[in-house]
């Protein structure tokens, strides 16, 4: 059993239509960086040129908001880290 | 501590008399402001029945207790009223610096009732206010109208005004203040079928608060945490003019009149393409997003179109229902809809109806002036937003929006209608994500997709629950975001805010500025969201309203979608009614979408409870 990343509906089609994907890893950075390596064409959208998180990408572990420094945030097996936006209306 | 309940103007137009009054302490507890003041003087002063456009139907614009103070993102306003396009509760939300300004001259609530005999305009200070002659501005957009009530009463003043479109009684003509409007309901043609062109309000900043260091401090923190926060910053790049890249992406992007869910050539009207006609950015009082983004055209046929805007809604409404990848077009659309003071998402939707019945024969060149209302077609387009602003020719028909136009046309062309309780539908297809779809079936003033917007099925939110945006079992989740949006709304809080990491302030907030405690309780907010829920829908059901007006509209329950290159090909809404009982049982309502007596005397409705229990049926 390894770390739950559930993709949002705005990325699953540049995941092949996975909606789920199994990773290790003990930060977030680190899952990321794993879901990264299954789906390279992912890669712009989970990290900015720097090496940050892109602006507008909110990370939640557990269905708890994961901000601030959502990257460096530990994380362990059996953990769920869901990757949204937050926003409404338009 | 004093408590700060805010205060209430009354303005009758019939008799040019106006009134403050103090706001019961009792309502200020039980409702605590903004939407929830709203509704319950609404519910109190609206007697069942009355006409949407006579006298009897009150107007009431509010502000929230923390407008105009130094937190961000908390000077929303609105209007609240009859709805004349649905005939049920509207109201309608907006921006800008009107809902500071309403504070700052000592009110949150305005009541507007009557009808005045001319043309007049309120013009309102803090120690007085006057119903004056608005001859000179009838007839005028909204942009000639408040630079003459500007160069009249200065630049300390601020205006809320109708163009052409709520003077000609457009069905869903709407409010503008700045460049912003509260778009949705026809709140506009209320004010058009009163005589009432503008309310303007000359006020210096003021601030009224029951704890002000208290609050001051909070403030403090609630603007650190979200100038860090990256949802904010995100929102302060782009505002919303991306997110038509996100729902094309996904198939959700409504496209001829809700037949498609994915534009052809949509990477033509991407976030990057309208960021190229990008020339400046605009913002609400106090809030640093500043996401009102200002688009200009230089060159082709819409040289010189200028407009705050388009933001998504927008976009969408002058692309999609057309098939239209002009973004030149959907910018001068979007500014005569400004100017003329009509809501962008009916106008468009109510122009690719159109669109569609050209298709089928249902309407003819003769029908349509000679226009020929072919896909693509965007001069037709942008010229039939004139004709329904001016009610000319077939302009006359789309006016009314619609369902009233599907039924006067007949033959059929109510599968093209695409509205729920009346109210046009937004940018989101159901089909592809069906909670946001239970809310519009269920939202109480129609199809809004901002009255418990589904940030689970579009953007993979996790709380309070995830949810698969095809299933159709999420009915917790629906009532969570509608409650929510509600509590947010007493605020009034923008809705784009409740991402930027400040939500546990804002209680505390609301706390130090009425002066009272329990306000800081999550678990009370909770409740007053769904007391004004139920009250909104008490409202409804005296208008005779019932579970056969909470659907989603036939061509989602009969006609597969058709999704391009993206997922969800052949999604249809296929379990309505096992949803609906649902929703009602959580809800604590009938069977019927009735709440029921023990529901409302549980939430402190009770003196609702009579008028739902004896089911006043007027229609």
């Amino acid at each position: 059993m390894g770390i739950e990343i559930n993709i949002p509906p705005f990325m699953q089609h540049i995941a092949g239509g996975v909606k789920t994907a199994e990773v290790e890893g003990k930060t977030v950075a680190e899952c990321l960086a794993a879901l990264a390596g299954q789906y390279p064409e992912l890669k712009p959208r989970l990290f900015s040129p720097r090496g940050g998180l892109p602006r507008g990408l909110n990370l939640f572990i557990n269905g708890e908001s994961a901000f601030p420094g959502e990257l460096s945030r530990p994380v362990k097996d059996g953990d769920r880290i869901h990757i949204a936006y937050v926003t409404v209306g338009g | 501590m004093k408590i700060n309940t805010g205060r209430l103007l009354r303005v009758d137009l019939s008799t040019g008399r106006t009134a403050a009054e103090e706001i019961p302490q009792v309502f200020t507890e039980d409702f605590i402001g903004g939407r929830g003041y709203g509704i319950r003087y609404l519910y109190d002063e609206n007697k069942p029945g009355v006409d949407p456009l006579g006298e009897e139907n009150k107007l009431i614009m509010v502000t929230g207790p923390l407008a105009g103070n130094t937190a961000m993102a908390v000077s929303r306003w609105m209007t609240c009223t009859k709805s004349p396009l649905t005939g049920a509760w509207g109201r309608s939300v907006c921006g800008a610096d009107f809902g500071a300004w309403l504070k700052f001259a000592g009110y949150e609530v305005i009541i507007i009732e009557g009808k005045a005999a001319r043309p007049v305009y309120i013009h309102l200070t803090r120690d007085d206010c006057q119903v004056l002659d608005a001859g000179e501005i009838w007839g005028k957009d909204t942009r000639q109208a408040q630079e003459w009530l500007t160069g009249r009463h200065g630049s300390a003043s601020r205006t809320a005004c109708i163009g052409q479109a709520g003077e000609n009684l457009v069905k869903y003509a709407a409010v503008v203040s700045g460049r912003r409007t509260a778009g949705r309901c026809g709140t506009g043609t209320v004010m058009g079928a009163k005589n009432l062109k503008a309310v303007t309000v000359t006020a210096r900043r003021r601030l009224d608060l029951a704890d002000p260091e208290t609050y001051n401090r909070l403030a403090k923190e609630q603007v650190e945490t979200i100038r860090n926060n990256p949802g904010f910053k995100s929102h302060k790049e782009w505002g919303t003019t991306s997110t038509q890249d996100i729902t094309n992406g996904i198939g959700i992007f409504p496209v001829q009149n809700f037949r498609y869910g994915q534009l052809l050539d949509y990477q033509k009207i991407s976030g990057e393409a309208y960021r190229k006609l990008r020339t400046g950015d605009m913002g609400c009082y106090s809030c640093a997003a500043r996401c009102g983004k200002v688009h200009t055209v230089t060159s082709g046929v819409y040289a010189g179109a200028h407009s705050e805007g388009p933001e998504y809604e927008s976009i969408w409404a002058f692309t999609g229902p057309i098939e239209s990848a002009s973004i030149e077009a959907s910018i001068r659309a979007d500014e005569l809809c400004d100017d003329f003071g009509l809501d962008t998402i009916s106008a468009g939707s109510s122009i690719g109806f159109a669109f569609e019945l050209y298709e089928k024969g249902l309407l003819k060149k003769s029908d349509t002036d000679g226009l020929e209302l072919t896909l693509g077609n965007h001069k037709a387009m942008v010229e039939l937003v004139r004709k329904i602003a001016f009610r000319e020719g077939i302009g006359n028909l789309l006016a009314e929006g619609t369902r009233r136009a599907a039924a006067a046309i007949g033959k059929g062309a109510d599968i093209a209608a695409i509205n729920i309780k009346g109210l046009e539908l937004p940018a989101y297809e159901p089909r592809g994500a069906k909670s946001q779809g239970y809310n519009y079936a269920t939202a109480n003033i129609g199809a809004s997709h901002c009255y418990g917007y589904a940030a689970q099925d579009i953007f993979g939110a996790p709380f309070p629950r995830p949810t698969d945006r095809f299933g159709e079992d999420y009915a917790d989740v629906v009532i969570f975001n509608q409650n929510g949006t509600a509590r947010n709304e007493t605020g009034i809080c923008c809705g784009f805010s409740g991402g930027w990491g400040w939500a546990p302030l804002f209680g505390k907030l609301l706390a130090a500025a009425r002066g009272i405690d329990k306000f800081a309780d999550e678990e009370y907010l909770k409740k007053v969201g769904e007391r004004m829920w139920n009250l909104e829908r008490a409202f409804n059901i005296r208008e005779g309203f019932r579970r056969r007006e909470d659907s989603v509209p036939k061509r989602m329950l009969t006609e597969p979608l058709h999704t391009r290159e993206a997922d969800g090909e052949g999604q249809m809404v296929r379990h309505q009614d096992a949803f609906l009982d649902s929703y009602y049982k959580l809800r604590g309502w009938t069977r019927e979408g009735v709440p029921t007596t023990e529901k409302l005397k549980e939430i402190g409705l009770g003196f609702a409870a009579k008028d739902v229990a004896e089911q006043k049926i007027i229609k």
